[in-house]
């Protein structure tokens, strides 16, 4: 009888705190939440760290969906997140002309980078309506797709004045960072190494909201 | 060297140093630059977000392009102010 009941308590905890590691908000159900900002505040940021030269750059042209069940936020994400490679900016004009040139990301050809949800881990609850967790997807830039794992930590607010001043219905922000290694992605030039670094750390800060 | 001569080297020099001194006083960067990123607090969601703003950062290529400049400059004054020795200095 012991074993049964010490199996069966350890179920209801195990239970107890999957279902715990969810939003608890207001809102329940399917939500889906639109990233597309018309104001360029989304942003995916990258830099790169070599003994010549560092430098950061943006691109802000973010766009795509993300849905999930409010009650079950890890075994439902799914969505894509889609970037417009000629909305990099490295703050020099030259750079950025040769970041998007067919030496580089070739902006012609591969005009965009996706990021496509496949599945959720480790999610960890930090507050009622925020959560951290991994996030495992399919990466595509310069034409070639990998899978890649990225930590990610998502807000969930419910609307409110504050929110509003964003935009309307509640707002979802993720923040996620991943490790983009550009030979994994056939991008080849003779300065990576020594001006340009083969491991690029990607950040991600983005706002969706449910009712654009 | 006359005294032109002089003076051109010394201004082109002062030139020089000036230009290096500008540029580590911007900080050093290699290149010239426009925008900077500054660091926005998102009081919303607690997190910094990254803002390009315009900003101008003297780069060593700026200093390397007046330092060229001014070199091609001196070595043409140099050249144009040399002494003309006289006919009869010649033999």
């Amino acid at each position: 009888m012991k074993p049964f009941v010490a199996v069966l308590t350890s179920l209801l905890l195990s239970s107890a705190m999957i279902s715990a590691q969810s939003f608890k908000v207001k809102a329940k159900g399917e939500q889906t939440f639109n990233f597309e900002d018309k104001m360029g505040r989304n942003q995916v940021v990258f830099s790169s760290t070599t003994p010549l030269e560092d430098f950061t750059g943006t691109a802000n042209e973010i766009s795509g969906k993300v849905s999930f069940d409010i009650a079950n936020f890890a075994k439902t994400l799914k969505g894509k997140l889609t970037v417009k490679v000629e909305s990099i900016n490295t703050g020099i004009e030259l750079r950025n002309h040769h970041m998007k040139s067919d030496s580089w990301l070739d902006a012609a050809d591969y005009p965009e980078m996706t990021f496509e949800i496949k599945s959720v881990s480790d999610v960890k609850q930090i507050a009622d309506n925020k959560l951290a967790f991994k996030v495992k997807g399919n990466f595509k830039l310069h034409g070639v797709t990998k899978e890649v794992v990225a930590d990610a930590q998502a807000i969930y607010l419910d609307e409110n004045d504050q929110t509003q001043k964003r935009a309307p219905g509640d707002l979802l922000g993720v923040q996620a960072s991943f490790q983009v290694q550009l030979s994994d992605y056939d991008i080849d030039n003779a300065i990576i190494g020594s001006k340009v670094s083969q491991n690029i750390p990607v950040h991600i800060n983005i706002v969706g909201s449910n009712k654009l | 060297m006359n005294k032109k001569q002089k003076t051109v080297l010394v201004t082109g020099s002062i030139v020089v140093v000036a230009s290096l001194i500008v540029w580590l006083a911007y900080g050093g960067e290699i290149f010239t630059k426009t925008q900077v990123l500054v660091e926005k607090k998102d009081e919303l969601f607690g997190w910094t977000d990254k803002q390009w703003v315009n900003k101008f950062v003297w780069g060593l290529d700026l200093s390397l392009l007046i330092s060229a400049i001014t070199a091609v400059i001196s070595a043409a004054l140099l050249f144009i102010f040399r002494s003309k020795k006289k006919p009869s200095e010649l033999s």
